[in-house]
């Protein structure tokens, strides 16, 4: 230990901006923020494999009628070959996709990563408020999974691991699955939300204190302001999401009866608390995208983001707004009528900001000089597959449509295109904005045309179907159906292998960049790229703005 | 200079902290005020409790009446049956009505269970008013042992004045009665 | 890694069959039907109790009661079809109301603001590429424009908010003293059925197999041994609750979906206009079995449901005395004299409601 802080204290006093620590210090006791944002993005993009994955094997499932590979599938992670086991497993993936690609894909990437990465740098700082702090949200993220992961061998009820949807819902997370798997699932979310609320704390003391001279908060760039929104939500919605767990996890183990209706308590008080985070909770995954999106549209429009100030507070709006909308994902709960026309009609007022957001990002490009490389590509398609998730959510928004629509596949094509077609997008386009910035090497173009559009067209013919299946009725969450149903959720499942095409040009174009691509300056994009990760080179010095820029 | 940079940061960072826990603190919060809320306001058909005098100086609105229908559930394996005397009465708004709830213990062993209970439509449940009940307090029953619950109850004449909840014509009270023996207390 | 290539080659094997063409898929329907004929009077049969085979527990105890045949479903009613796009064809006023209100204002409103985003990007894309306009201009503000873009959405939202609200209202219009009340009751993994103004006890509703449903000429899925039976034009009230955990009562040909709360009764009401048999399906995640406890509701002629009371040992209430007169004296004569009990506010009927259950 002692060379580790002969080090770090040498660091200290070493101006030399690109002295970097020994491996093992770097990397696991970083607190660098570049650093730090690197290595959430090596952790999101592992867990989006095994989240990709899980969906690969639930699309395979559900590409014919009948139980096809659960018993199997079952065995293969350690359980029983019985039919019992196997729709637990399925249960069991339906939970670990859901809570993998929230908590350990889109999540960290979105905002662990692009957020680290260039938060300090946008707003002029040489590093995060708190560095250190900021490496034990990285590892509290990491250990969270591990938890989730671990529950999957661990005996969860009918059959191995936590079957009980990302929403763990009481009474069927409490009394309804025995064991312990159910309790290291709340553990890690528990775990991550802690490292969570650490990087909220963390971005909300950065961007409020660490600004450079002149960087005030109306010129901060969109993106930065998207996170320090973001950071807001997380720090009002997660904590409330760990008390509502916290009571489930005394609910299961020390006898209390907060959700048990026997001991007095009421069940769908844990889907009020849980709602009431996780709203906001979908908008921590999007707001960030909204600002790559903005970046990305005006760098390559080679114009200033139209209607700054509008955009901005759009996105405050959203953020607000999003705090008292949580009852439309319970409309089915039983409530009286006049709170479903209230949470009917607060829900539709959330099209508003988001119009503007869309209308200004179009108002952008008009006049501008357009080029169509693969950011940006990826940006247009998210402005097209967000409206498309956009106006499904107004439908959705009805209380009385959503008596019919409610649990129903129209719902998972909703949330799949608002976040798989929306927040993924805007992290594909972010991804391929800054891997030139991150690694100091261009993309392969070809390959970056190519996957965005094979996924583009894979994940539309994924997800645009089950529109269709929501409206014939078929419901969420089944690993079987009838008969007619099998159409649709062929064709869906065959989306998945263009997607899994794209996701190939993907990981190809990644090492392609890493290890072939082509060295690049300081600015690769042009007059369009305006803010101030351009003004360094690339990749960034590994202590940046020793001296700091001033803004005019 | 950097000085006042670290202060500023902690200044923050502590107020960010603080925010973080007040919502902690609500989330826990929320459990005794839900109940209170639905308590005060009749959310969630939640039913009112009232005081014989309140209930005395209520006048009886004797064209209008409405029925009240009676639904008793035990929790799977409780090993009693609990059913009202009747499926349902019919009354004049603002009329006191008794019914009583009779449940008996069919196994061989002494059984404690505690009820839970609502009313439907929901929007009645604030005039859904109650003067003796036997919500939330336990009953232990002996192996064969019957016992005959009251509920005194009447529907407050405001029902007619609220928009919501002045065309219903029925309203369900349901009681669910479930087995303690599991120190199911806190909550 | 030898795994995931199996997975893989699964996969494409999984699909193949399919891809050869959705042919496969609708020829596979329409067979279902065909094949159904042959056997229909055996399943016809099994209900009275006739054979023991699989159906044995649907064959209910009253072994004297009247006969009562379920309905065959009738393909595309009540049901999803191969390929369909729309919703179930709905039989309530409220589910019709719902469905226009969805299929003329909120879907073409959805499919005009797609195509106006798209439209524009579009444009914007061919008219201001960089090869057509090398110079961008420098507008960044357009309050105008602003407040066009804020104040059409609002003025649109708010026409759709007054259909909308008034369906929530409509969905929530109390029901008229004449409601046949059931109580649902959702069990890990089934159905409980009762109805307290007819003297039915609960009776539950389980999955039926594959080869049954086929034999009845029922989807497989959706097929339930016993149904729920519910008068034509009456309008009917559910009250619904469940025993372990949370489940969803959810009928779509009903535009129906009422979450099954244990230790909490919820309330919700339909009134069909089309005797014919609607499936549905659980819709909250309640466990293993969550996709196969199917729901049921056959709705038929007042005629039909007072024979059906019969068969189930019931009564008929006041509204239609005539047929539940002759109906019920068979089976359930102590369980007739309730009948009176609910209009007097005594105990005195209180021993025969209490004697029904025993049955």
């Amino acid at each position: 230990m002692t060379t580790i802080a002969a080090d770090a204290d040498h660091a200290h006093h070493d101006d030399h901006a690109d002295h970097k620590p020994g491996f093992f210090v770097r990397w696991f006791m970083s607190t660098n923020h570049k650093d730090i944002g690197t290595l959430y993005l090596i952790f999101a993009i592992c867990a989006g494999i095994v989240g990709s994955a899980l969906s690969g094997l639930m699309r395979l499932e559900l590409a014919q009628e009948g139980i096809q590979y659960l018993p199997q599938w079952a065995a293969m992670m350690g359980g029983e070959a019985t039919d019992t086991a196997g729709k637990h497993f399925w249960n069991v993936m339906i939970t670990a996709h859901g809570l993998i690609m929230v908590f350990f894909m889109v999540m960290p990437a979105i905002i662990g990563g692009f957020g680290n990465w260039f938060v300090p740098i946008m707003i002029g700082a040489p590093d995060m408020a708190f560095p250190r702090m900021n490496n034990i949200s990285f590892w509290l993220t990491f250990v969270a999974f591990f938890m989730l992961f671990g529950s999957m061998f661990v005996t969860g009820g009918s059959g191995l691991g936590a079957g009980t949807g990302w929403t763990v819902y009481a009474p069927l997370s409490t009394s309804g699955s025995t064991g312990p798997a159910v309790d290291m699932a709340i553990f890690s979310l528990h775990l991550a939300g802690a490292a969570s609320i650490l990087g909220a704390i963390n971005f909300i003391t950065t961007i409020f204190n660490m600004r450079a001279p002149g960087m005030t908060l109306h010129k901060m760039p969109l993106f930065v302001w998207s996170v320090l929104v973001t950071a807001f939500l997380l720090l009002l919605s997660l904590p409330v999401l760990a008390a509502a767990i916290t009571m489930l996890l005394t609910d299961r183990n020390f006898g209390t009866a907060f959700y048990d209706a026997a001991g007095g308590g009421d069940p769908v008080l844990y889907q009020h608390l849980f709602w009431f985070f996780g709203h906001p909770e979908v908008y921590i995954m999007i707001l960030p995208g909204f600002g790559i999106v903005s970046q990305i549209v005006s760098t390559f429009s080679k114009k200033p983001v139209f209607g700054y100030l509008g955009m901005a507070y759009a996105m405050v709006a959203i953020g607000v707004v999003g705090f008292i909308v949580w009852a439309h994902h319970m409309f089915t709960v039983g409530m009286r009528v006049d709170l479903k026309m209230y949470f009917t009609a607060a829900t539709m007022v959330i099209a508003v900001p988001t119009g503007i957001k869309i209308f200004s990002w179009l108002a952008t490009m008009w006049g501008g000089s357009l080029s169509f490389k693969t950011p940006m590509l990826w940006a247009l398609g998210f402005i097209f597959m967000f409206t498309v998730g956009g106006v499904t959510g107004v439908v959705l928004a009805n209380g009385g449509v959503d008596q019919n629509l409610h649990d129903t596949y129209y719902v998972v094509a909703h949330f799949h295109y608002v976040l798989s077609l929306g927040a993924v997008f805007a992290l594909f386009a972010g991804f391929y904005y800054w891997i030139p910035k991150m690694s100091g090497r261009m993309y392969s173009e070809w390959m970056g045309q190519l996957h965005f559009w094979t996924f583009f067209i894979g994940v539309n013919i994924v997800f645009f179907p089950q529109h269709f299946l929501g409206q014939q009725g078929m419901p969420r969450r089944y690993p079987d159906y009838a008969h007619a149903y099998e159409y649709w959720h062929h064709i869906s499942s065959l989306g998945y292998l263009v997607v899994l095409v794209g996701l190939f040009f993907f990981f190809a174009n990644v090492f392609y960049t890493l290890f072939a691509g082509k060295k690049v300056g300081a600015n690769p994009w042009g007059e369009g790229a305006t803010t101030l990760e351009w003004t360094l080179s690339s990749p960034p010095p590994y202590h940046q703005f020793n001296e700091l820029p001033r803004i005019a | 200079m950097m000085h006042l940079i670290a202060r500023g940061k902690n200044r923050t960072a502590a107020l960010a902290a603080l925010l973080a826990l007040a919502m902690v603190g609500l989330g826990f919060a929320a459990v005794p005020l839900y109940r209170l809320f639905c308590q005060v306001t009749g959310f969630a058909g939640t039913t009112m409790r009232v005081s014989e005098e309140t209930a005395s100086a209520v006048p009886v609105i004797d064209n209008q009446t409405i029925s009240v229908r009676f639904d008793s559930n035990t929790a799977p394996g409780l090993g009693w049956t609990f059913r009202p005397e009747r499926p349902r009465d019919t009354l004049s708004i603002g009329q006191r009505d008794l019914m009583i709830f009779v449940a008996k213990n069919l196994t061989n062993r002494t059984i404690t269970a505690t009820a839970t209970f609502n009313v439907t439509p929901s929007q009645a449940g604030p005039y859904f008013a109650k003067i003796q009940c036997f919500c939330f307090t336990q009953q232990t029953l002996a192996p064969g042992e019957e016992i005959r619950m009251p509920v005194v109850y009447y529907v407050d004449p405001k029902i007619l004045e609220d928009p919501d909840a002045r065309d219903v014509r029925e309203i369900t009270l349901s009681y669910t009665f479930f087995p303690v023996d599991e120190a199911a207390t806190g909550g | 890694m030898a795994g995931i290539y199996r997975i893989l080659i699964a996969f494409l094997m999984a699909l193949t069959p399919l891809a050869l063409g959705s042919v496969a898929a609708s020829a596979a329907t329409t067979a279902r039907p065909v094949a159904a004929p042959a056997t229909p009077a055996a399943p016809a049969a099994t209900p009275v109790a006739t054979s023991a085979d699989a159906a044995a527990p649907a064959a209910d105890a009253a072994a004297a009661a009247p006969a009562f045949e379920y309905a065959r479903p009738v393909p595309g009613i009540g049901q999803p079809v191969v390929g369909g796009l729309d919703f179930q064809p709905q039989v309530t006023e409220n589910g019709r109301f719902a469905h226009f209100l969805n299929n003329a204002i909120l879907l073409p409103l959805s499919v005009v603001i797609c195509l106006l985003v798209l439209g524009l990007l579009l444009f914007v894309v061919v008219r201001f590429r960089a090869g057509a306009n090398p110079v961008p201009s420098k507008t960044s503000h357009n309050t105008l424009i602003e407040v066009i873009w804020t104040g059409i959405p609002i003025l649109i939202l708010v026409g759709v908010a007054v259909p909308s609200i008034d369906l929530l209202a409509r969905q929530y219009a109390p029901p008229p003293a004449n409601a046949l009340t059931v109580k649902v009751t959702g069990y890990q993994w089934y159905w409980g059925y009762a109805y307290p103004d007819n003297g039915i006890d609960e009776y539950v509703s389980n999955m039926l197999d594959e080869q049954t449903a086929a034999a009845r000429g029922e989807p497989y899925h959706l097929a339930a041994d016993n149904r729920m039976v519910v008068p034509a034009g009456r309008t009917v009230k559910l009250i619904v609750t469940a025993a372990d955990v949370i489940h969803s009562f959810a009928v779509p040909a009903l535009w129906t979906k009422m979450d099954a709360v244990p230790g909490r009764l919820n309330e919700v009401t339909f009134r069909a206009d089309r005797p014919g048999v609607y499936y549905g399906q659980c819709s909250e995640l309640c466990g293993v079995n969550h996709g196969y406890m199917p729901i049921a509701v056959e709705v038929v002629t007042p005629e039909r449901f007072a024979q059906w009371v019969a068969s189930k040992g019931g009564h008929m209430v006041a509204p239609a005395p005539a047929a539940a007169a002759p109906a019920a004296t068979p089976a359930a004569a102590p369980a007739a004299t309730p009948a009176a009990a609910p209009t007097t506010p005594p105990s005195a009927g209180a021993t025969p409601a209490a004697a029904a259950p025993a049955q």
